[in-house]
C-alpha cells in the first residue's frame, strides 16, 4: 500500500463512521515515525514490535471535527475515535 | 688543617654525600612507588581507552558505589524495607553478607548523604546509619589514562561488523569510543555454542538468509513432532507459527529476522554482519503477521510451545519478546512465569513511548515475575533513546538500540532502532553466558546479567542497574 492508497482507505473510512460524502472530507498528510508497529495505536489485546515504524499521519476533517489516522504499508490504524484505537 | 681536623673532615664530607645521594635515593623510590600504585578504573582497564571524562563525572555523581550504610533493626521484615527504600526513592545496592541487617543503599535522588543518614537515622526500623565513606590511598593516588586490556580482542572477518557500532564501538559516525557491550572481549572468551537454543518470539525469522541458515535450530529427527492438546499434531521441523497453528514460522515482516540477527548472525563467515553470538541455535516462533502485530492469545501460545519443547529435550533456555502494549494480561503473565519454572528466561522490551514504566506499566517487560528482563535502549553516544521507556523500578538494564544494523528480509540487512533491538542484544549476551555455564540456573543467570554493567550517568535514576550491558563482564 503507498501513501495515496492509504489515504483513500482512511478517507472511505471516515466518510462511513460520519455517513459523509468522501468528497467534503478535508486531509493534511505529513510522513511520521511511530514507536512500535502498531503505529502507536495498537486494539486491545494486540501485542506489536517495539521498533520505530516509518508511516504516515493522515488528518482528515468533516464537519467541524479532526480525526487521525496512522499508515504504513501494511496497514491503515485510525487513532483514538471516541477513545478507541482501530485497525482498518 | 692538623691531621685529625682532616678526618674529621673528610668523615662529614663523607656523611654529607651519603645523606644526599640518600635523599636522592628516596625520592626516586617515592616517585616509583607512586606510578606502582596508580589505580586504572576498571572501565578504562577494560577498553583501552582514554574515558577519564566519563569516570570523573561519573565519580562526582556518587555511581559505583552506595552512598549509605543503613543497619536495620532484628526483627524488621524485607517488605517494610522495600516499602521504605520505595518512599525515600532509593535502592538496596547491596545486602552484606558477613554483616547481617546491614544494607547498603544508593540514593536516587542523589541527595547529600549526611542528609539521607539522617533520615535514615530518623525512621524507627533503624539501628544505625552511617555515610558509605570512600577510602582511598589520598594525595598520592593517580588515575592513569595509559591502559592495558585483560584479555586480547577478538574481531570477526565479517564484512559489515565496522558498522555494528553496539558490538564494537569505534566513534563512527560520530558515535562515542567504547559505547558497546564489550563484544570484542567477550568473544576471546566464546563466541557461543550449538547447544544454547533462544527462542524468537516474534514475527517469524526468514530461515533461508545466509547470514541466519546455519544458526538456526531444527527439530532433532530423534524428537517427536510437537502435538498440542487442542491443535493436535504440528511437524515443526523449522519451529512454529502461532497464528495459523502450523509449522511454517517464515518472517513475512523483517521485524523477526532482524532480532535473530542481532543475536545470532553467523560470525567469521565473510558475510554480511556478526550476532553477539557467532554460534547459536535460534528457534523461530511466529506470532506477529506481516504488519508486525499480534495477538495475547497467539504470544501464549507460542510461549506454551517453547515450554513443551523444554519439557521434551530441548536446552531452550532464553526467550526474546521484542514486543508488548500497555494492556496486562494474566494469562500472558501466568504463562510467562510457566517459563520461569521451567528454567527459561524472559528478556522484554520495555516499549517505545518515551515514558515511565514504574507510572505507566508496558507488557509482558513489566510483570514482576523473577525470570523478566525488561530492556531500555540506548544510542550510539551512551545516551538514553529519545523513544525509550524507563522504569528504576521496572526495567532492569539498557542495550544499544538505535541504528542497529541486522538482517532483514531476502537476504538483506537494515539499520532499525526501537527498545526491540536492545533487546535481542541482552537476549544474545545470555546465550553467550549459557555456553560458558550451560548449568546457571535462571535465577542465576538474570543475577549475572544485571550485576554485568557499565554504569552510565544518562541510566542514573532511569533503570534498576543504571548501567549498559557488558558481555565480557558477564563472561567473568
Amino acid at each position: 500500500m503507498n501513501k495515496e492508497e492509504a489515504v483513500e482507505k482512511a478517507r472511505n473510512d471516515l466518510a462511513q463512521r460520519l455517513k459523509v460524502d468522501p468528497a467534503d472530507i478535508k486531509e493534511s498528510v505529513e510522513d511520521a515515525d511511530f514507536p512500535d508497529m502498531a503505529l502507536g495505536a495498537g486494539e486491545s489485546g494486540e501485542m506489536s514490535g517495539q521498533m520505530i515504524t516509518r508511516g504516515w499521519r493522515i488528518r482528515l476533517s468533516a464537519g467541524g471535527q479532526s480525526h487521525e489516522y496512522r499508515a504504513d504499508k501494511n496497514q491503515v490504524r485510525l487513532f483514538k475515535y471516541k477513545g478507541k484505537n482501530y485497525r482498518i | 688543617m692538623n691531621r685529625n681536623n682532616f678526618v674529621i673532615h673528610l668523615a662529614l664530607a663523607i656523611v654529607l654525600i651519603l645523606v644526599a645521594a640518600f635523599a636522592g635515593q628516596l625520592a626516586k623510590w617515592r616517585k616509583q612507588w607512586k606510578s606502582h600504585i596508580s589505580i586504572v578504573p576498571a572501565e578504562q582497564k577494560k577498553r583501552g581507552a582514554s574515558t577519564t571524562e566519563e569516570i570523573a563525572l561519573a565519580e562526582t555523581r556518587g555511581f559505583g558505589r552506595p552512598e549509605v550504610l543503613v543497619k536495620f533493626k532484628s526483627g524488621v521484615s524485607r517488605e517494610t524495607i522495600d516499602e521504605l527504600m520505595s518512599r525515600m526513592n532509593d535502592r538496596v545496592e547491596d545486602r552484606i553478607e558477613n554483616a547481617p541487617g546491614w544494607e547498603a543503599i544508593d540514593d536516587l535522588d542523589n541527595a547529600d548523604a549526611a542528609a539521607t543518614v539522617a533520615q535514615y537515622s530518623s525512621m524507627p526500623e533503624v539501628e544505625y546509619a552511617e555515610e558509605n565513606y570512600e577510602i582511598s590511598l589520598s594525595q598520592t593516588i593517580e588515575v592513569r589514562t595509559a591502559v592495558t586490556t585483560y584479555q586480547p580482542l577478538r574481531f570477526p572477518k565479517d564484512p559489515l561488523f565496522g558498522e555494528q557500532w553496539a558490538l564494537a564501538n569505534s566513534g563512527q559516525r560520530g558515535g562515542k569510543e567504547g559505547a558497546d557491550i564489550n563484544a570484542t572481549n567477550a568473544w576471546a572468551i566464546t563466541t557461543g555454542s550449538e547447544e544454547v537454543v533462544v527462542a524468537v518470539l516474534d514475527s517469524g525469522v526468514d530461515y533461508n538468509h545466509d547470514d541466519l541458515k546455519p544458526n538456526m535450530w531444527t527439530r532433532p529427527k530423534s524428537m517427536d513432532a510437537y502435538e498440542d492438546e487442542d491443535l493436535g499434531p504440528v511437524d515443526d521441523e523449522y519451529g512454529f507459527n502461532a497464528i495459523l497453528n502450523e509449522s511454517d514460522p517464515m518472517d513475512e515482516n523483517g521485524h523477526g529476522t532482524h532480532c535473530a540477527g542481532i543475536i545470532g548472525a553467523e560470525g567469521e563467515n565473510n558475510i554480511g554482519i556478526a550476532g553477539v553470538n557467532w554460534k547459536v541455535r535460534i528457534m523461530p516462533l511466529k506470532f506477529m503477521n506481516a504488519g508486525g502485530y499480534g495477538t495475547t492469545k497467539d504470544a501464549i501460545e507460542a510461549i506454551n510451545y517453547v515450554i513443551e519443547r523444554k519439557k521434551a529435550g530441548v536446552n531452550v533456555r532464553v526467550i526474546s519478546a521484542s514486543w508488548g502494549s500497555t494492556q496486562r494480561s494474566r494469562a500472558l503473565e501466568a504463562i510467562i512465569r510457566k517459563a520461569y519454572e521451567n528454567d527459561i528466561l524472559f528478556v522484554a522490551a520495555a516499549g517505545n513511548a518515551s515514558t515511565n514504566n514504574d507510572r505507566r506499566p508496558h507488557f509482558p517487560s513489566s510483570y514482576n515475575v523473577p525470570n523478566v528482563v525488561s530492556v531500555a535502549a540506548l544510542d550510539r553516544n551512551d545516551q538514553l533513546a529519545a523513544f525509550s521507556n524507563f522504569g528504576v523500578k521496572s526495567v532492569a538494564i539498557a542495550a544499544p538500540g538505535v541504528d542497529i544494523l541486522s538482517t532483514w528480509l531476502g537476504n538483506a540487512y537494515e539499520e532499525k532502532s526501537g527498545t526491540s533491538m536492545a533487546t535481542p542484544v541482552v537476549s544474545g549476551v545470555a546465550a553467550l553466558v549459557l555456553s560458558e555455564h550451560p548449568r546457571m540456573s535462571v535465577d542465576e543467570l538474570r543475577k549475572k546479567l544485571l550485576a554485568s554493567t557499565d554504569p552510565i550517568v544518562a541510566l542514573k535514576g532511569k533503570t534498576e542497574t543504571g548501567g549498559r550491558i557488558n558481555a565480557a563482564k558477564a563472561l567473568e
